[in-house]
């Protein structure tokens, strides 16, 4: 079997596999499995337990569960609603001022979280409901929560660019840093679409609510005020060079707890059993599609799929930005199927090298790809935030979801766009605080 | 059968509870390990190795119970357009492919679970843990994969057409 025929069918198997429902994981280790034995003979399997384990067998991991568990936290208390009501009340005389404090909302609790669909469930629950009653258009509604909620793994701290890290041997704590800019600029775009969609259909004038006045907005600073203070801790505890992210997040894990308890009195037992169960399901889904893909890539090398891709597009010799480009269609492709962790796993140790090669900086192609991955988030047929949407507001067509949605992927796009012009964008503030690289 | 497929369900929950204090316990260990290294100044010995191998465990034991509730992301848009009887045939399949899964990677942790054990192998660390005791999560908790999945398609052809997510007590 060539590498090329090779590739082309494990693509087709794996593809067949997911639409047949066969959860990401195990479809993903049915491939690799399947494939390593045709090609190798059945003692290929006896690397197969070290692959394994070896996979997750990397301190460096732990940071996922540990920012899993600070968003669980944070996620089953009330700051997220008051988050979302602290920034109604400043922003309410804007024109679709709540539109605008939903994403504000989104921006700031995927500070708190790594993850998209934590952010898109905690600020939607109270946002999508609120916006229809306050005569918001479902569609808008729904798709401005879904992309919104995608900030979660561009803002730091981020899962998809910790495992970017791992793979690709990137600072993480360069990663992140790399990750604000750019999602200020995200969010400016959606708030920018916002204000215009409700500044040309005259949002502002249907009934509003009552007017804040300055003491209303100040007494919410203190409820919020103390998770955010976490995150910048824990952040600034990893640029410092002072934690590894694992120790950063473990500690803002416990301290997140903590705070729950306090400013939110979340002190029963159940509760916050609820807590760790939620984050062990999320955490044990992801690390077995982590184990999975690293599997994967493992059959992937041994039959030299991944060294020809490589090859092959190296052979091109194309002008870099048409094969950034190519790039980007591949992630964008890639992202609609799979979940970014996948994604991330099996395609950056490919693309780096090709990418590097081509003279762009493996941190600024970091933030890209995770961009890339947010516009899959919203899309089918493996949209998480789109589940997550459904979930919240069954009523509401998937279709309208995705309508609603679409002007948001395109200022993604858009995102990308400007950071290939501007890489500066994402490498300023890595170079800024932590020294520039070489 | 029925009561094997409930007692395998309760292994399986009983499992999801181990992995969620093992995340526990490992967020107090690298706070512990935390305190040590940057307040007490003293290096740390076993924990980064101890919550590297606490977490794997919890991934592999949380498995079964993850499956149990219906918590690995899959690609629904299809499944869920099928006519009935087709859909429940790509379910009957998915469950036989996690199981198929469950049951080789199994089989193949517990080859190296042997091996680690027959031969005294260590880790290459200060701490030098014998590695079959890590090892042993690999055929433990997909092994219980393994059945689960069995137990599951055994409920999927026995009913006809069950639920797509099995309900979580308490919830």
């Amino acid at each position: 079997m060539s590498p090329g025929v090779a590739g082309a069918l494990i693509a087709l198997s794996l593809v067949a596999l997911l639409l047949a429902g066969v959860p990401v994981a195990f479809a993903l280790a049915a491939v690799a499995i399947a494939f390593l034995v045709v090609a190798e003979g059945a003692g290929a399997l006896d690397v197969l337990g070290e692959t394994v384990f070896g996979t997750l067998d990397e301190f460096a991991l732990l940071s996922i569960p540990m920012f899993i568990l600070m968003g669980a936290a944070v996620a089953a208390s009330r700051a997220g609603a008051d988050l979302y009501e602290a920034l109604d009340r400043w922003l309410q005389r804007v024109p679709g001022g709540l539109l605008i404090s939903n994403l504000g909302a989104c921006a700031l609790f995927a500070a708190l979280t790594g993850s998209s669909p934590a952010t898109c469930a905690a600020i939607g629950r109270m946002g999508v409901p609120e916006m229809t009653r306050r005569g918001y258009p479902p569609g808008l509604a729904t798709g401005a929560i879904a992309a919104g909620g995608t900030l979660g793994i561009l803002i730091p701290p981020s899962i998809t660019m910790i495992v970017y890290g791992i793979a690709t041997e990137t600072s993480i704590g360069r990663l992140f840093l790399a990750g604000v800019v750019p999602g200020l600029v995200l969010t400016a775009l959606f708030m920018a679409w916002g204000y215009v969609y409700a500044a040309r259909s005259g949002l502002r004038l249907r009934g509003g609510g009552r007017r804040y006045g300055w003491r209303e907005r100040l007494e919410m600073v203190p409820r919020v005020g103390p998770f955010l203070a976490v995150v910048v801790g824990v952040l600034w505890a990893l640029y410092g060079g002072l934690a590894t992210p694992s120790e950063a997040a473990a500690v803002g894990a416990l301290l997140s707890i903590v705070l729950v308890m306090v400013v939110y009195r979340v002190w029963r037992p159940r509760a916050l059993w609820g807590i760790l169960k939620s984050a062990t399901r999320e955490s044990v889904m992801i690390m077995l599609i982590i184990a999975a893909a690293g599997l994967f890539g493992h059959t992937l090398s041994t039959l030299y799929v991944t060294q020809a891709v490589a090859e092959g597009i190296a052979a091109l010799d194309v002008a870099p930005w048409a094969l950034l480009l190519a790039v980007n269609a591949f992630l964008l492709v890639a992202g609609l199927f799979l979940p970014p962790v996948a994604v991330i796993l099996m395609a950056a140790p490919t693309l780096l090298p090709i990418v590097e090669r081509a003279g762009y900086d493996p941190v600024w192609f970091g933030v890209m790809l995770t961009i890339n991955m947010e516009i899959g988030l919203i899309t089918p047929p493996v949209g998480l935030n789109l589940y997550v949407i459904h979930g919240i507001a069954p009523g509401v067509r998937l279709s309208t979801v995705l309508w609603g949605a679409l002007p948001f992927m395109l200022c993604m796009l858009l995102a990308i766009a400007l950071l290939a012009l501007f890489p500066g964008l994402a490498t300023w503030l890595p170079d800024l605080l932590m020294g520039p690289v070489r | 059968m029925r009561l094997t497929a409930r007692a395998v369900a309760a292994l399986s929950r009983l499992a999801g509870i181990a992995a969620a204090v093992m995340v526990l316990v490992a967020v107090l260990v690298v706070c512990q390990m935390v305190v040590q290294r940057y307040f007490l100044h003293q290096s740390s010995v076993w924990q980064t190795e101890f919550v590297t191998y606490l977490l794997i465990a919890a991934t592999f034991l949380g498995t079964p119970y993850v499956l149990l509730v219906g918590g690995h992301v899959r690609v629904e848009a299809l499944t869920e357009r099928l006519p009935p009887r087709l859909a429940a045939w790509s379910r009957g399949v998915a469950l036989g492919v996690v199981a198929t899964v469950s049951g080789v990677v199994a089989w193949a942790g517990a080859t190296l679970w042997w091996e680690a054990w027959a031969n005294g192998w260590r880790s290459d660390t200060v701490w030098g843990v014998r590695l079959w005791i890590p090892y042993a999560a690999l055929p433990a908790g997909f092994g219980l994969t393994f059945l689960q999945a069995l137990a599951l398609l055994w409920e999927h052809v026995a009913r006809g057409a069950p639920p797509a997510r099995a309900p979580e007590a308490g919830e």
